[in-house]
This record gives structure tokens, sequence and C-alpha cells, in this order.
């Protein structure tokens, strides 16, 4: 058995750093009862959510339930699988049973064709625990979040890697040196289980590791872009420039934008316009590659990217920290504002029927208006979320409000169902108006009443970002 | 006379792991595997003919012995690219029990950079939970076009394009065994030509091979259709120091006598350009020039125009460079 499995931590007091996220989530067991909302789980891969979620069910003396992207994730798979299990109770004995669905972003378009909506479904149905875990909290529809409590877990810091590293060690009798360790720790970029691998691939069948026998075995390039773009701005030769980026092995979009976030480097304004007159030209031909989908391109690409930057910086040296883009920082909030856009977009073009560049082009504007004249009575025809509604408002506290409030709106005539209903009401196969409401894709505007709120002031930013 | 028809690349194809050469470390790294009988799932990356292939399917061999076929699955991603090749068949070969006394399975996913990430993320569940059954062994050219979670899953192990040494040594072997005459030119040419990849090597001496048992340099140039380094280099000189026309003729006898492509013609003035001993300025320009040319002919531009343009281009940038 490989050692991530091995090693796998049992109890969630074996786990290694995020200690807030770990006590929430024990909290939340504690005082679990069927009005809990689900735990979203979140962060990169290999920090420990799936092994939080076992570790707590087996804390717990919880059943594990799970459901992952490699299962086929249809209305009806989820629903007989993790459905059963959530309303009925548990043969083995144990208490409760915990239904993990892992991989919650990875619902794929037709394969898992309502699956979303099933899962939602389920959160609503279930008397029993649930955890999802995400890689990419925006990955998920955001009713879907807007029904979690989300906890985020962040990449594990080397110096909390290394001791369970060296206790590894330990444990299979292997002697480790402290560099090899510190290696892996540091190229592993936080993620514990890709350390784990590192060390037990170097270790099948030695007793020693010294650290030149680590370096086979690692995940990330990032020592090579760093020597990559050290050489580009020392005295490298051309041939060696060109074969250290074939070693990055990363593709030379990714080289374009670590060159361009050092440029700024260079001593002397003629110097840098040089360097951006190689980068724009290089990225010209990145265009073609892609366009024409012909990759021989890219050797160009990458040629007149290094060979250029490299006369402009005349061997001159790099003095001081190489740092990754500058743009990847921006891009991440980028991301999650490109995420509610097109999240959004897609809601209304599909409700009116028109493409998403047309509503973008004509009809936005419209929209915009009309769903400030009335942000609740949109934002629960549309489900929208806080962001989403925001996105037209532009205010977040007020977003924020108008959804709190409806939630709790729903909440309370959730329950007036239940008191009429007697309790049969959790095996019945169709809930009545409620879910309707949410299938139905079209309310037209303009039955919606007009003019409960005051329109905003503020919407002459909409545009924003586009 | 099957044994003289077979394909050379197959019928040479390293049977043990030690037969693998230029890839010394890795190899030893897999052989320690077999050994201890362990495996972690590994992620083998490199471009092509390097040995990524051979080096699973004998570590399969090694691994199961008279059994590796019933334990070894070998699937081309790029043939099957969907979620449900994962969810059906990856899912269906990685859940049963092994054969025999195997204690597991090796599927290996060749090309694994083809599947979509959709697939890709269905299969890094499909890793972990059939472990104990199944591991897995993923080609691919980038591991950058390998989403983390499975990167996190696997050890790596990065194949270097081969060196002139390792495809030498093969080269040799196979000679002796076939009874060949190879001239030390000849292997020279057949390191430039393969560029780190055995299986171009391999197919080059099997077709000069073919028409005569004694391979010298220009055997080895004609079958492959490719320029000798001296010609492109001369090609270049011609155009640098501003001789068009000398240059000229020398290229229409390349391109219309030898019957060289165009498209392999700019490949091999890069590759000779690239290394040359010039001004980054002008170095930057020339290969700038060269790129043009490329796309315009992907764009179906007519060759010879093209092709001429392209040295008058040289000859004018040289010129300017001069000049100061």
């Amino acid at each position: 058995m490989d050692w991530a499995e091995k090693y796998r931590p049992a109890h969630l007091a074996d786990l290694i750093g995020n200690k807030t996220a770990v006590l929430q989530i024990a909290e939340w067991a504690k005082n679990w009862t069927t009005k809990s909302r689900p735990l979203l789980i979140y962060g990169k891969p290999g920090i420990g959510k799936t092994s939080t979620a076992y570790a707590l069910a087996n804390d717990m003396n919880w059943e594990v339930v799970e459901l992952n992207a490699s299962d086929q994730r249809t209305a009806a798979v989820i629903e007989r699988i993790a459905g059963g299990g959530s309303v009925t109770a548990s043969l083995t004995g144990s208490l409760r049973k915990l239904i993990i669905l892992d991989e919650a972003d990875n619902l794929q378009g037709t394969s898992d064709r309502g699956g979303a909506k099933a899962i939602i479904e389920c959160i609503k149905k279930s008397r029993q625990p649930m955890i999802l875990i995400a890689n990419d909290l925006y990955g998920l529809s955001p009713e879907l979040r807007a029904r979690c409590e989300p906890v985020q877990f962040k990449a594990l810091p080397a110096r909390s890697i290394a001791p369970r590293l060296k206790y590894l060690c330990a444990a299979e009798k292997i002697r480790c040196s402290e560099t090899a360790i510190h290696a892996i720790a540091e190229s592993a970029e936080g993620d514990i289980r890709s350390a784990v691998n590192m060390l037990y691939a170097s270790a099948i069948g030695r007793e020693d590791i010294t650290d030149s026998q680590v370096h086979t075995s690692q995940k990330d390039e990032r020592t090579s872009i760093f020597s990559l773009i050290t050489a580009l701005f020392g005295r490298a030769s051309d041939d060696e420039l060109l074969r250290l980026s074939f070693e990055v092995d990363d593709t030379p979009e990714t080289i374009e934008q670590w060159v361009e976030g050092n440029v700024h480097h260079l001593p002397d304004q003629p110097s840098v316009d040089r360097a951006y007159r190689a980068l724009s030209r290089a990225d010209e031909y990145l265009g073609y590659t892609y366009r024409r989908q012909y990759h021989t391109l890219w050797r160009y690409a990458t040629a007149i990217m290094l060979i250029g930057v490299a006369e402009a910086a005349g061997g001159r040296g790099i003095h001081a920290r190489i740092m990754p883009p500058e743009r990847w920082q921006k891009m991440s909030t980028a991301k999650k504002q490109k995420a509610i856009r097109t999240g959004t977009l897609n809601r209304i073009a599909g409700m009116i029927h028109v493409p998403q560049s047309t509503l973008r082009e004509n009809y936005l504007g419209t929209i915009a208006m009309l769903v400030a004249n009335d942000p609740a009575g949109y934002a629960k025809s549309m489900t929208l979320d806080a962001d989403q509604l925001n996105f037209f408002l532009n205010d977040k506290a007020r977003s924020a409000q108008i959804i709190k409030a409806i939630a709790q709106e729903e909440k309370a005539e959730e329950k007036e169902k239940e008191k009429e209903a007697p309790k049969k009401a959790k095996k019945e196969k169709t809930p009545p108006v409620e879910k309707a409401q949410e299938t139905l894709p079209v309310l037209p505007a303009e039955e919606e009443p007009v003019e409960k709120k005051p329109p905003a002031k503020t919407q002459s930013t909409l545009f924003d970002g586009f | 006379m099957e044994e003289n028809n077979t394909i050379w690349i197959e019928k040479y194809r390293p049977a043990r792991l030690a037969d693998i050469v230029g890839q010394d470390e890795i190899v030893e790294r897999l052989a320690s595997y077999v050994k201890t009988k362990n495996l972690p799932h590994l992620l083998f990356t490199g471009s092509a003919g390097v040995g990524k292939t051979t080096a699973a399917v004998t570590l399969a061999k090694e691994f199961f012995q008279d059994n590796w076929q019933r334990n070894f699955r070998e699937m081309n991603a790029s043939d099957e690219r969907g979620i449900d090749v994962v969810r059906n068949q990856i899912k269906e070969f990685a859940r049963t029990m092994p054969d025999g006394d195997a204690t597991f399975k090796i599927l290996f996913l060749d090309e694994a950079d083809a599947l979509t990430t959709d697939a890709q993320a269905a299969l890094r569940r499909t890793m972990e939970t059939y472990a104990k059954t199944c591991r897995f062994i993923l080609s691919c050219n980038y591991s950058s076009k390998i989403i983390d979670p499975i990167q996190s899953r696997c050890a790596i192990y990065r194949f270097r394009p081969l060196g002139g040494d390792a495809v030498k040594e093969e080269i040799g072997r196979i000679a002796s065994r076939e009874g060949l005459t190879i001239s030390a030119g000849a292997m020279d040419a057949i390191v430039y030509i393969a560029q780190g990849d055995m299986r171009k090597a391999i197919n080059a001496v099997q077709g000069a091979a073919i028409i005569s048992p004694t391979i010298d340099e220009k055997s080895i140039y004609a079958i492959t259709s490719t320029a000798r380094p001296d010609e492109i280099a001369e090609l270049l000189t011609l155009s640098l120091k501003g001789d068009f026309e000398p240059a000229e003729s020398l290229l229409a006898q390349l391109l219309h006598e030898r019957g060289i492509a165009p498209n392999e013609l700019i490949n091999q003035c890069y590759r000779a350009l690239v290394k040359m001993d010039l001004s980054r300025g002008l170095k930057v320009q020339l290969i700038d020039h060269l790129g043009e040319a490329d796309f315009r002919l992907s764009e179906g531009a007519n060759s010879d125009i093209q092709m001429e343009a392209l040295i008058a281009r040289f000859v004018l940038s040289s010129e300017k460079q001069r000049q100061g």
C-alpha cells in the first residue's frame, strides 16, 4: 500500500495544519442536528480535505457513504445512494451516516445530468450529516454554495510538512538526510500528499535517502523556471536557454508570463523597451499557434522571447527576488469575478432565450434596470446569490441583506409546510410547490411586481469589467 | 522471410528494463520497485521516442513475469478522451482482482494529457480507490497538462531526450545484429536526424538498410529527405554574407533536386541558427523571418516564393546589421 493511504490520518488530532478549520469541523459535528447545514470543505489538492472527512467519521463513530467523480452522478444515482443513505437509518449500529460528496465541483455536463439539482434535493431531504469537498469554491453552483457552510483549507507550509516526513521515515525505518527532507517539503508546494508520495517513491528499495536521489520525482518545476529566469538575465548561451526552456516542461505561455513578470528588473528603459518588443513578437506567434493549431510555431515564440530578452538583459544578471507573474494574483481575483459574471449571464440568457453575447450587447442594460427596481423578486425567480445580485446592484451590503431576507422567508415557508403536512412528508416523491418553482426556468419579467424598492443609485458601474 | 519484414522499432524494443538506454537513473529506480515488489502510481513525462512506453511495458513484464499480459493493460488516451472511458473501461479494469499471485495490476495510460479535464478529475479518485488492486502509469508530453490532483498522486519521472551516445549505442547493437556496416559519419547523421528520438533513429536506419547493408552519411540524409548540416550552414552563411544568387541556387537545388520539403528546410535552418554565433539582435530577426515563412506556408502560401523571400529577408537583415 502506498504511504499516502497507509498513513492517512485516522483521527482529527493526527491531521497536519489547518487547525482552525479542523476545529470548526469538529464543532460542527459535535453540534450536528438534522437542521445543520452541510459542510463544504474546499482548497488545493493534497492538503487533507478528504482525510479530514474520514477522520471525522472515525472519531464520531459515523459510517461513511462516499460519492466521487469517478462514479456517475446523475440525479438518479445520487438519489439512490446518498438519498437512501441520507434518510434511512444505518443498519450496522453506528449512530449516523456521514455522506461525503467528493469533487463536488466536478459534476460533468451530460454525464452527470441533473446531478447538481439532485445534490440540492438531497441536502434538503437529508437527515444525516453531509460533507461536500471541492478544489474550487466557485466551481460550484451558487445555489449549492448558498446551502453549505464553507470551510477553507489552506496549503501547508514546508515547516509543517517536514516533521510529518521525518515521522514517516522513522516509522518505515529509513534514514533520510535533513536536506532531502527539506527539498521534498519545499518542492511539494503545500501539497502534503505529493510530499508523502515523493518520499515513498524515492524510498522504495532503499534504506538511505540523500538529496541527490530525491530530484527524479518532483512534482513541480519551479526550481527550473527560476534557473531559466536566472540564466536569461545572466550569461547563458542561446542554446543553453532553449535547453532550459525545454526542461522547464511548462508551456511557452507560462514561460512568457514568468519572463514578462520579471522584465521590470531590467535596469534602464531602453532595455525594457527592447525586451517588450521581443515579448510582443513572441506573443504573436503564440496567438498564431492557437488560432491555427499549428504547434511548430511554438518554437519561434520561445526562441524570440528568450534570445530577445537575453539580448536586452545583456548578461547583467538579475538583482532582485524572482517573482511569479503579478498577473496571476490579479487573475485569481478576476477569476472569481468572471465566474460570477458568466454564471449570471448564463442564467438570464437561458431565461430569455438569447445567446450570451447578444444579451451582453443589447439587453443587459434593460435587465439591470429591471433588477434594480425589484431586486428581491428577481433574486428569487432567478435564484441569484449575493455575489450575483451584487453584479447588478453593485452594493455588497444591500445584496447580502436581500439574499438573507429571502433565505429566511424560504425557511419560514418550509417550516410552515412541515407543519401542514404530517411526518410522512419526507417520503414524498415530488415535493410540490417549491420544487416546481425551482425547475421552472422562465419567469417572464413582465409578471414581476414592479417597484417594491427604489432604484439603486449605483447602477452606472454595471458594465465595469466587461 | 517474415523476419526481414518486421518493423524494427518493434523488433528492437527493449525486452528488459536493463536494456533501455540513456535513462539510467530512471531505470535504476524502476528496477528497485520490481525488487521490492512495491510500486507507486507513476507519471512519465517526455517527448516522443525516449522510452516511456517501453519503460512501462518492461516494468510490467518484470513485475508479473509470465502473467504480465493478464495483469497489464495499455490504453491510449488520445483515442478515447472522454469521461465515460474513465468511468467505464478504466474503472472496470482497475476494480477487478489481479490474476495469479500478483498483488495488483498495472494500467498504462498513454498520452494522458489528451484526457479532458473532466476525465482527469474522474481519474483521480479511481486511482486512490483502487490503489490496492491497480497501479496507474500515466505518460504525457507535458506534465503541465495533467491536473494538479493527479500529479499530487504520482511519482513523476522526467524522461530526457536521448543523448548522442545512447542513440549510437542502440544503433550499434542493431547494426551488429542485422549485419550492417554504418560509417562514423552516418552515425552522426543518425544522431542529428533523431533529435533525441530513438524511434526516428531506428526508422532511418531500417530505411537505409533496405537499400543497402552498407550505410553511409549520404544514404541516411537521402532516405530521410534531410539536408546535410554543412549544406544548411552554407545556405545560411551565403545569405548572411549577402550573396543572394549563390544562396538562391543552393536553395533551388535542395528543394527541387533533392526533394527536401520546405518545412524540413526551415526546421533545419532553425536548428542551425539558434546555435550560430551571431549578435542576438540579428538572430532574433532571422528567427522571426523563419517563423513568418513557416506560418505563411502553413496558411497555404506558395513555397517557392516564400522560401526565396526568406533568403532575401536574411540578406536584407544582415546587410542592415553590417551598416550598423
